[in-house]
């Protein structure tokens, strides 16, 4: 369970998170979606250990890991840009960790889980050689051989074009319940938050919005801000889905 | 970030200690010797050297060879990178051209001066072949000719660099719009260009207004203030107080030119998108041209090639029979064998430490989050690098260091070489480092790697080539340096720029260009080695 407790940040006089307070169990997929600006990012990089807070606390499984650093709390992040090392073959990237930590996952381990994204083919491969889509999966399976205890997620669907990111929404669900493993994701996209995750979190100018199930926030928005931008978007996208299937229907 | 940055402040340390010693204490010590005057500080010295009839006119004739050479050299530069990139040129043609246009690198400026000397002088091979002397070398000619040789290299790669990075897209946009070839060339090319010219101008203007090898083989009666340095420094009667004094004075224009440049390059036109297009077909114009870069390239190569075949006649210009005695004589010359050995040295250990001290400086101003302040020490620190002339430098060196335990020392040359040549190698790296992905040492540190370890496992293996490049950098320039190390190079260690510097004394231009031809060769030689790590390089990633 991690808990974030009066989290509070700012840049330069400027308050990008006031007052932030959340609970996220184990196994959830959380997705943290906002307009840029929002100060999404920023929470996640309070969660990951690379931005301090200002004041507040960061709990873990009831232990207090606000001043722990970063490489100590084993959580870990795929970036957005997936920052593969492009002197290393995907393989050397997937097993980068093993050189410094030898036993955290077995050769089986790292074997199952080549094949559960579907990259045996491509384990040879040089990183300028694979596609957006394959690259996303080996920077997950990189971080996924860490056995990380919260999986931090960097707007993954972002670069990805449309039967990708359906495919690889599906990766990361497996995943998550695969290994019951706590999965945060920064979106700016509702469709993908919403679709994708067992809880959305709406922040907004610093403050939480909403924070509930896809469902509750669909059919209870609980302010102007989540139903104006966030609930219109996706009333605008399913008329023109449907607009678009009823026309192919008539003909 | 919760971490300590233990080990980029400690290269922090050490790097500004470095700095300090080697080039603020040097700097210093060299201000205070030009103000040093019988029981005190004044402006004695300064008064002396400007009332000085012969020393204003060295300055007027420096400031005046280096204006025209600057300009000419430009042009000629813009020229023939036109040739490359703007016509239809045969490829071998341009191939060449580019090869033979950033050949005059390899060589000491010393070098140039005598291989003018034995071309166009009175017994030189041109003189014989056409039967005439063309024009008086020794003076403002010889000098210009030296000066352009010099200048070209930098010229051309400046200039060839910023056209590689043109849209050539818009000579379509300006041509349907109906503008005329004069309206095309002005508006796609030279006045993208504009601010490459200034900075081409400036650069030369900086390198022949501080070059000292080309005036110590041509310069003749022409006197420009290197001469007038080297006269004051190491001549028949030397005063140290007035060669600081001239020293300063050269550092003057150097300082405000470096100054200049950087405030142009923030006004260089940069396109987001670089796209190639069919060129229009214009026979004039590739033939033109053409004629035009290959005649500078003959004239190059004419020049450069007596280099090659002075060594191997008997004795020019009476006896031309071919004969290896000369390159023999040298090879079985302890004393010259010994002083290739020093320079092979001296520029490996400048390159590999040059190297490390620049990749470190670097890691700290592109890849750390230390205070904004630290990085802009180290970045000041480049550009003074880069606003003192080698002479100057030089001459600083040996007031700062005199009779310490660095005099007559080979790490002496060393430290003087990396400070002289570090500015290119810091911008060099640093514009490799900052356009690596920014999140890698997070991932890393989140796989559990150290700061060393990301350093070694990621960050050095993606900046290999650029790594070697500034081992090259700093190795081609220790090989051909003269301005900086003749001040400070002793008998026991002796280079070969200095030694061609000693031999010129003899007479003994057999020698000279046998020396020459070994730090060609050295230096071709290193690049194709370099070349060949870095394709590797790039192959091995491939596959």
């Amino acid at each position: 369970m991690l808990e974030l407790k009066h989290i509070k940040k700012s840049f330069d006089g400027v308050d990008i998170l006031k007052d932030i307070n959340l609970t996220i169990n184990t196994g959830e997929i959380v997705s943290i979606l906002g307009p840029s600006g929002s100060g999404k990012t920023t929470l996640l990089n309070i969660i990951l250990g690379i931005t301090d807070t200002d004041s507040g606390e960061i709990e873990f499984d009831g232990e207090d890991i606000t001043n722990v650093p970063m490489e100590k709390r084993q959580f870990n992040l795929v970036f957005q840009d997936y920052a593969l090392f492009p002197n290393l073959n995907a393989y050397k990237n997937i097993t980068y960790g093993l050189r410094n930590k030898p036993n955290i996952s077995t050769e089986e381990e790292v074997n199952d889980l080549i094949d559960l994204l579907g990259l045996r083919e491509h384990i040879d491969k040089n990183i300028d050689q694979l596609s957006g889509g394959q690259k996303q999966r080996v920077a997950l399976a990189r971080t996924m051989v860490m056995k990380p205890k919260v999986l931090l997620l960097d707007e993954p669907l972002s670069a990805l074009d449309g039967v990708i990111k359906e495919s690889i929404k599906d990766r990361i669900k497996t995943i998550a319940k695969e290994f019951n493993l706590t999965t945060i994701i920064v979106t700016h996209d509702p469709e993908e938050a919403l679709t994708l995750s067992d809880k959305v979190l709406i922040i907004n100018e610093g403050h939480i919005s909403q924070f509930d199930r896809p469902e509750q926030i669909i059919n209870k928005p609980s302010n102007m801000f989540v139903k104006e931008f966030i609930l219109n978007q996706l009333e605008i996208k399913r008329n023109n889905i449907l607009t678009l299937f009823n026309r192919s229907c008539a003909v | 970030m919760k971490t300590k940055n233990t080990e980029l402040k400690i290269i922090f340390v050490l790097i500004i200690l470095f700095f300090a010693v080697f080039l603020f204490f040097p700097a210093i010590k060299l201000a205070l010797k030009s103000f040093e005057c019988d029981g005190g500080f004044g402006l004695e010295n300064y008064i002396n050297v400007i009332t000085e009839k012969n020393f204003l006119t060295a300055l007027l004739n420096s400031i005046n060879i280096s204006v025209v050479s600057a300009l000419l050299s430009t042009f000629i530069a813009f020229m023939m990178a036109y040739t490359i990139n703007y016509t239809n040129a045969n490829k071998y043609v341009k191939k060449i051209i580019g090869a033979v246009a950033i050949l005059p690198m390899f060589l000491p400026t010393i070098t140039y001066g005598f291989a003018i000397i034995y071309s166009f002088g009175k017994q030189g091979l041109v003189t014989k072949i056409l039967g005439r002397q063309l024009f008086d070398i020794y003076g403002y000619k010889g000098l210009l000719l030296g000066y352009l040789i010099y200048t070209l290299p930098i010229s051309f790669m400046l200039i060839n660099n910023t056209i590689l990075y043109l849209d050539k897209k818009f000579m379509i946009v300006s041509r349907v719009m109906g503008d005329n070839k004069l309206n095309t060339l002005w508006m796609t090319i030279l006045r993208p260009l504009a601010g490459t010219f200034t900075c081409s101008v400036i650069q030369c203007f900086f390198l022949c207004f501080t070059d000292f090898g080309i005036p110590a083989s041509v310069g003749g009666k022409f006197d420009v203030v290197a001469s007038v340095l080297y006269e004051e420094m190491l001549g028949a009667i030397p005063n140290f107080n007035n060669g600081a004094v001239v020293a300063i004075v050269m550092l003057l224009p150097s300082v405000v030119s470096i100054i200049g440049l950087t405030i142009i390059e923030k006004y260089n036109i940069r396109y987001n998108k670089i796209s190639t297009i069919e060129l229009t077909k214009s026979k004039a114009r590739d033939i033109l041209c053409s004629i035009f870069s290959l005649g500078v390239v003959f004239s190059i190569i004419t020049i450069f090639s007596v280099i090659v075949f002075i060594p191997f006649v008997k004795g020019w210009p009476y006896d031309i029979s071919f004969t290896f005695d000369n390159v023999k004589t040298v090879f079985s010359d302890n004393n010259l064998v010994g002083v290739y050995e020093n320079s092979l040295i001296t520029a490996i250990l400048t390159a590999v430490i040059g190297t490390v001290i620049a990749y470190g400086a670097t890691l700290i101003t592109a890849r750390s989050n230390l205070d904004e302040r630290i990085k802009k020490v180290l970045e000041t620190s480049s550009v003074v690098t880069n606003t003192i002339p080698g002479m100057v430098l030089g001459i600083a060196f040996l007031l700062a260091f005199k009779g310490g335990p660095l005099h007559n020392t080979f790490a002496i040359i060393i430290l003087c070489n990396i400070v002289h040549f570090f500015s290119t190698p810091y911008l060099m790296m640093k514009n490799s480092l900052s356009k690596m992905n920014r999140s890698w040492e997070t991932t890393a540190r989140l796989m559990g790697d150290n700061w060393m370890k990301t350093i070694i496992r990621v960050v050095t293996p993606n900046a290999f080539t650029t790594l070697l490049e500034v081992f090259s950098y700093y190795f081609v320039n220790a090989m051909v340096t003269v301005s900086a190390v003749i001040f400070i190079a002793g008998a026991r260690t002796m280079v070969i720029t200095t030694k061609i510097k000693e031999l010129q004394h003899f007479a003994k231009f057999n020698e000279i260009f046998v020396l020459s031809l070994l730090i060609l060769v050295t230096n071709l030689a290193a690049k194709v080695i370099f070349n060949y790590l870095a394709n590797r390089r790039k192959n091995s990633n491939e596959n």
